[in-house]
Parts: C-alpha cells; structure tokens; sequence
C-alpha cells in the first residue's frame, strides 16, 4: 500500500477517532440521546471501510465490532452503560494506537490477533471474514456517495510547511519594512544638509515616500495577520480527550468530577498548541489527584461530593490565558513551607519569611512533591517544575491563586504566537538586547545616591519596595565597561512570577514589534536566550529570556552587581583550568572569567604541571580526570607531594560519575568533585567559592 | 555574391565546427595532475584550506552579537540573508594563537550537516586546485586535531583542515 494513501488515512482516522471518542463520553453521561449513536454509527462505518481501502484488516475487524456494538445499542438489544462505553472506548484505544504506529512507520505495541479475539469475544460479535469480497455494507456506502450530489469544496488542504514559509516570508517583510524606515530617517538628515532648493525637493520626495511605506506596512500587518491565522487553531483541537482522561482517573482513584471547558474556540498558533497540551493534561491530572478530595471528605466538608474542574481560556491583549481551576481542597500554605524544608528546598528562616502567597510559588521549584503516595499519574517529583518551564520557554507566564479547602487556580498567560512579540530593544555594553514587553513593569532613572549597597548586592527602592539591582551584561557573565560617569543611569524594572528586578541598561530604544528567528541547529538551548531578531539596520540583536535572568540573580546569591567589577574585585583569585576537552576549558574559563577570576588553562597533565612551575602561582586548580599521559588523579597526587601546591584547592570536574571514581580523587586530595553531565553552573561557581573564601 | 557563397557554404562550416568540438574534448583528456578544490585562507598568519564542497561563501565580517553562556570559540551571531548563523573562531581548536581580525578579515560560510555556521578568517585568498602529488598526510594518532595534512609548496604549506569532522564535532554546539 503506498505510503501516501496510509498517511492520509491516518490523518482520517485520526478526526474520526476523536469525534468517536469524545461522543461516547457525552452518550455515556446522557444514554437517553439515542441519535447520538446515529453520528457514532457513522464515525465507526467510515472509519471500517476506509480501513478496508488501505487493507488494514485489524483496524476494519475492530471497527466492525464497534460498529455492530453500537447497532444492537441502537435497537436496544444492548445496553446503554459504563461497561458498554468502556469496550467501545477501548476499541477506538485500539485503533488509535495502531494507527500511530502505522503512521511512524513501526510496529504498533498490540498482539493484534489475541486483541482481536478477545475483543470480539468480549463484545460476543463475531469477527467478520476479512479478505470476503465487498460485502452489503461496503455497497451500501458506495452507493450513499453516488446519492450525494457532490459538493464544491470551500477549502483546500495546505502543508504546514508551506504556512510556516509563508509566515517566515512575510517576517522577512517586516524587517524589510524596519530598513526602509532607517532609510526615510537618513533621507531626512541629507535633506538637511542639502542647499534650499534641493532641500525642499528632497523634504517633499520624502513625505511622499513616508507615505508609500505606511501603506506598504498597513499592508503588510493585514497579510502578516492572514498569514498567521492559517496557522492558527482552535484549543478545541487539543483537548479532544480531556473528558476521558479525567473520567478515566476519577474512576481508578474512585473519586466524582465534572469537567467544565470553556473557550474551547480561542485560537492559538498551532506550534505553541503543540507544546501546550501536555501541560494541560498535567494539570488536570494534579487538579483530579491531588486537588480533588474524595467524595465522603467532600461531604464530610459541606461541599458536593462530585468534584468540578473547569478548563478555561480567554483573551487577554495579545495573550491568551488559560486556566485550570479545581474546587478541591487547594493548597495550604503552612504544609508547602513543612515540605519544602523537609525536602531541603529551602531554610526554616527562609521559609517563615515567605508570604503565603509566595510560599504557593515552592512547588513549582525542582524536586518538589506534596503527595503523601506516590501514584501513577502524579507525584513523581517531576510536576508543576516542568509546566512552568514549559510556558517560560514560550515566555509565557505563570500564576498560582489559591484558597485551602477551597480551589486552587493555576493560570498560564500565553501568546497567541510564536512568530512574532512585542518587546523592548536596549542597549548594554556596546551590545543590542531585545526584552519581551510581557516581563516589562516599568522603566526608571536611578540615580547613584539611590542605590544601596547591602551584604549580598545592590538594591534600589521602587515605591517602598526593594529591589534587587543588577547591570544587564553583568548579570549575563557578558565583560563591559562600566557606562558613563555613571551618576544617573536607566534601569529597566522586569518582572516574573511574583519576583522584581531592575537591571541597568546603557540606553533604551523603545519598543515595537520584532521578528523572532531560532538561533539555528549549532545552538541547542542556551542560557539567557528566547531567540534572535535582525533590527531596522540588518544587524542580529538578542531576544532575551527573562525568567533564566531572574535564575542568575538569584543563583548567584547577587554577587555581580551593576559593577560587575568593583563586586568581585577582592577575588582576583588565579585559577588553573586542566581538561583535554577544548569546550570544557572555554566554558569554565568564561565562566570564571565573567565572574572576575584569572584564569590559565593547561590542555593536558603535562602541560598543567609546566605551568603549576611557572613563577605566578594558582590560588585553585581545576583538572579533568581522563586525559592522555598524566591523568587527573595522578596530577592530584603530584601536586599533592609538592611543597607549593600541598594546600591548595584542587576541584576535580569529571564525566566520571561513579563511586569509585569519586572515592579515589578525594583519596588522591581532591576538595570537591563535579560531575560533567550534572554541571550546573551555579554549583560551580558556589564550590570555587567556598574552596577560595 | 560573397554574402550567397557564404550561405552555401554552412554545412561546411558545421563539419568544421564539430572537427574543432571533437579535437577539443581530446585535447581535454590527458589530465595531467590530479588537484582538489580547495578554499585556501589564513588562520594565525599560515594558510590553511579545506574542500569547497564545504563552502557556501565568503563574505566581509558584518556586525556580530555576542551571545551569552556559549563556548568562547562562539565569537557571535550575525545576519545570514536573514537567518542567524554563528561565527566560529576556530585558531584555538587548533591550537593556533589569536591574532587580531583586521579590515582584511572575512568569514568562510560553511554547510555543517543541520546548520550554516561561519569561520573567522584574518584573510580568505580564494579558491585554488591544489596538486594532490605534494600532499602530505597527517600521521594517525600523533596528528594534531581537525588536520587531514599538508601540501606542501615553494611558498609555503597549506594545512588541510578536516572540515568534516570539525562541522561534526561537539566542540563547536553551544548550550545544552
């Protein structure tokens, strides 16, 4: 069967997989609505014969059962209940899983025949014979198509390739557009300087074109809007199977809900759709098992014993919010704070600090987990830390409201597309960043007199409040030069979650609309970076991600500070860096230069002890352990034996991550040990830090 | 009547062009040398080259943003006719000192299997067939990284860079 006609019939059987399964669940709550099975009838007819087409017999023979099933329903010889639905139910499983197979091209994870024969069994049809010649039901359905008149079609079937290059094209407009505006403000500058006549030549010529180029932008938002509504789809699309799985969790964890969608047709870019599903089945599947209480503890509180989920979206300006709210038993803000200094999370002090609003924001940290059992669904430790990255990563945003014994509502702001965002474009340290609006509060002045110097960096106050207070390229390990004479400078104040932050910039260009473009395949995810844009000049410019900003400022417990040099001065500490991996050397030594150590790095034992001998010493040595000739344990031991380097700090970081590994380089008189896949940079930076003070 | 004499004779000139078309393909044959293809500029003051198969093309340095918690062999970021395609400082990789770049830096634009990414070059010379008799291949294990070898000139050797296995090394990704 050619590979064309499997395509789309998976695509087929995909449409009429969800509209099967979501008209069971409707006929499962209402069984009296007997014309629903007349759609259901249909959905199962097509689904077999278009089966029969592509000579998938296992798809027909399940859906003929189905089908049949469904007949003896509708003639009352079956009966209309949960154990009815649960076998239709998994029948369409059935297809559903062989056909994602089929369409990956493997093998679908289903002994097919014995599914088959219990199935059948199960349902007490017998199996048709398959390779029969068309039967009366296959006639029977060519014949209802030559009864139709054939309809024109209104639309037509586009590759999301082509949309996605249509859109890109049309950006590339856009920044076009941005590069005659740059040239209108030059025209302008040579009218200035032209003689009278010219110049009054020029000024008109001018105006004129200004006003082509407003057209032509009038033009191309209104195409650019067209364009990305063809990539644009209803939530609907997604949530298809909602109401299964939440009907499917109440009935193992024996609890009662309702599910309440609304907003179902809210549109968004099909891309970020994609990403967003997931996250949503996480949080319905939190709000059922862990939000939800059971029905006697819901009478036993005065509430109804069947539970409500609802599952909205709506627009909110050029985002979209959707919201999961359950009526459970919320979150309690005393317990998260217990749990999350039994889990080490964070200090008992630091704990009583914390509002009860922002102790909610603890469980979206990493490791995080109240659920007393772990169960199968949730509370396996990965939870609410992943959603949060997942809407960051699309720079959305995320909000926690919660009253105990009452709801809980997890709020995730999003945007409509990924294409394009409105965002702020500064400049700090010769370079040119580009910062999301949606994290912007405000832009300010500070003036020097206004910062605080405090124990663990500076501060400014913001209306009464503090702030903490950080240099943009600082912040990002990014050496610059401290900007002017530095009396008063712009700071532009952003915002995540419940977190501020006011990070000094050398200017601020306004905001507009940009163009956002991937970084290309040679970068995977990289810190401090959403993606790029070119500006009006065609140069590339940074779309910076703010919550990984916020992630520096704390991480670094605000040791770089808007001077990035005068904050770590005192540690001019010289580090030797020891790795036969040219990667590794250059990623600690930026590191460790950006936070304003020296350093010197050695590509092999050898090379290390040479320049161990050199006259300048080092405060802290740093050494791989797999290198050719002397390897990281011997160097250790040397080292360790020498009269000058018998006391010095010595780190080993290693993709060794076994026990033994570890024991033998602290036996060999290593301090510290860190592990090359695990390397965070924080960590890193924390051990230098310690082993040196 | 020189104009009628030339008309008539057309079919002789047609023979006589496919005489000169067919002793011109066998003048072609005997080649004598065989070269490579090679893109032939300068890293820390001595030529290097690598296989034009590799290369897309070479263009002036344009303004490059500095990217953030990326190796230092990532110089920037720049414009590729409107897609964004890093510029790679590659001297280190090969154990090289880092000169400065001058007015006659330019970036060698290259095809890696998933992505175009730019090498920083102080000087691109151009494409030249290089006489595989005077190559000199790199020595297996005691080679130094990313070299296939040299060829070896009057004026001078020409390393040969690997530039497969440079484009596939996890050397020059950025992030995790």
């Amino acid at each position: 069967m050619s590979r064309k006609y499997l395509d789309i019939f998976c695509c087929e059987a995909q449409e009429r997989l969800a509209s099967l399964q979501s008209g069971l669940l409707v006929l499962e709550r209402h069984p009296g609505r007997k014309e629903l099975l007349e759609e259901l009838l249909r959905d199962a007819h097509t689904l077999k014969g278009s089966a029969r087409m592509v000579s998938l017999d296992h798809i027909s023979a399940i859906t003929h059962s189905m089908e049949e099933q469904l007949k003896e329903m509708e003639e009352g010889s079956r009966s209309i209940d949960a154990a009815g639905i649960d076998l239709l139910l998994k029948g369409s499983d059935a297809v559903a899983l062989i056909t994602s197979a089929i369409s990956k091209g493997e093998t679908p994870a289903l002994d097919l025949e014995r599914f088959l024969d219990e199935y059948s069994k199960a349902a007490g049809v017998s199996p048709p014979s398959p390779p029969s010649p068309p039967d009366s039901s296959d006639s029977s359905d060519s014949s209802d198509q030559s009864d139709q008149p054939e309809q024109p079609s209104e639309t037509v079937r586009a590759e999301v390739k082509t949309l996605d290059a249509l859109v890109n094209l049309i950006g590339e407009m856009i920044i076009n557009k941005k590069r005659l505006e740059v040239k209108l403000s030059r025209l302008r500058e040579i009218a200035a300087r032209s003689d009278q006549e010219t110049a009054a030549l020029l000024f008109e010529f001018r105006r004129q074109l200004e006003e082509d180029v407003l057209c032509q932008d009038y033009l191309i938002q209104e195409l650019h809007e067209k364009a990305l509504a063809l990539r644009m789809l209803p939530l609907k699309s997604i949530t298809d199977g909602f109401q299964r799985l939440v009907r499917d969790l109440c009935q193992k964890l024996g609890k009662e809900a309702t599910l309440v969608m609304t907003g179902g047709a809210i549109e968004m870019d099909r891309v970020l759709l994609e990403g967003l599903k997931p996250m949503l089945i996480h949080l319905l599947s939190n709000a059922v098992c862990h939000g939800l209480e059971s029905p006697a503890e819901r009478r036993a509180a005065g509430k109804e014993p069947r539970g409500t989920v609802w599952l909205t979206a709506r627009h909110e300006g050029n985002w979209v919010v959707v919201e999961v709210r359950d009526d459970g038993r919320g979150m309690d803000p005393a317990r998260i704070r217990k749990t999350a200094v039994r889990q080490g999370l964070i200090g008992e002090r630091e704990a009583e600090e914390l509002r009860d609003e922002e102790a909610l924001y603890l469980t979206l940290r990493q490791g995080f987990s109240t659920a007393e059992t772990v169960t199968d669904v949730a509370g396996r430790g990965v939870g609410m830390d992943v959603v949060k990255k997942n809407v960051e990563r699309v720079e959305g945003n995320l909000t926690l409201t919660s009253e105990p014994g009452r709801y809980l509502e997890v709020s995730l702001q999003l945007p409509l597309t990924l294409s394009v965002l409105e965002a702020l474009t500064v400049e700090s340290g010769g370079e040119t960043f580009v910062v999301p609006i949606n994290y912007l509060q405000e832009i300010v002045k500070v003036h020097e007199s206004e910062i605080t110097t405090t124990g663990d960096g500076e501060t400014i106050k913001l209306r009464g409040a503090t702030v903490p207070f950080f240099s943009l390229g600082a912040l990002m390990g990014l050496a610059q030069p401290v900007a002017g004479d530095g009396s008063r400078c712009t700071a532009v104040v952003l915002r995540h979650c419940d977190q501020r932050m006011a990070c000094a910039v050398d200017a601020q260009l306004g905001t507009s609309v940009v163009v956002v473009k991937g970084l290309g395949k040679q970068f995977r995810s990289v810190d401090f970076v959403f993606g790029a844009t070119i500006l009006g000049d065609g140069n590339p410019a940074l779309i910076l991600n703010v919550p990984d900003l916020f992630a520096a400022g704390g991480a670094e417990s605000r040791q770089i500070s808007r001077r990035g040099r005068q904050a770590v001065a005192p540690s001019r500490a010289r580090v030797l860096v020891v790795d036969d991996s040219a990667t590794t050397r250059a990623m600690e030594r930026n590191i460790l230069i950006g936070n304003g150590y020296q350093v010197e790095t050695a590509v092999s034992g050898e090379d290390a002890l040479e320049k161990t001998a050199a006259a300048e010493g080092f405060d802290l040595i740093l050494t791989d352990l797999e290198m050719p000739g002397i390897d990281g344990f011997q160097l250790t031991r040397l080292l360790r034996a020498s009269e000058r380097y018998r006391d010095t700090p010595i780190v080993v970081v290693s993709s060794l991550a076994g026990d033994a590994d570890k024991q033998q380089a602290l036996e060999a008189g290593a301090q510290a040990y860190i592990v090359k896949g695990a390397f965070d940079q924080t960590a890193f930076l924390d051990t230098v830090r310690t082993l040196l003070s | 009547m020189a104009l009628e004499d030339e008309a008539y004779d057309i079919s002789a000139i047609l023979s006589q062009m496919r005489e000169e078309y067919w002793q011109g393909l066998a003048e072609e044959e005997p080649a004598p040398k065989e070269l490579l293809e090679c893109l032939v500029f300068t890293l820390a003051g001595a030529s290097y080259a690598f296989e034009t198969r590799h290369a897309c093309e070479v263009i002036r340095i344009p303004k490059l943003a500095r990217v953030p918690a990326v190796p230092s062999l990532i110089t920037g970021i720049f414009n590729l006719r409107g897609e964004i395609a890093a510029a790679m400082d590659i001297r280190p990789l090969l154990g090289l000192p880092q000169p400065p770049i001058g007015a006659a830096g330019r970036i060698l634009v290259v095809k890696a299997k998933s992505f175009a990414t730019g090498i920083v070059a102080e000087a691109a010379s151009g494409v030249q067939g290089l006489c595989l008799e005077n190559f000199q291949a790199e020595l297996g294990e005691a080679g130094r990284p990313f070299l296939k070898g040299q060829f070896l000139h009057q004026d001078g050797a020409i390393m040969l860079i690997d530039m497969e296995a440079l484009l596939a090394s996890p050397e020059i990704m950025a992030g995790v």
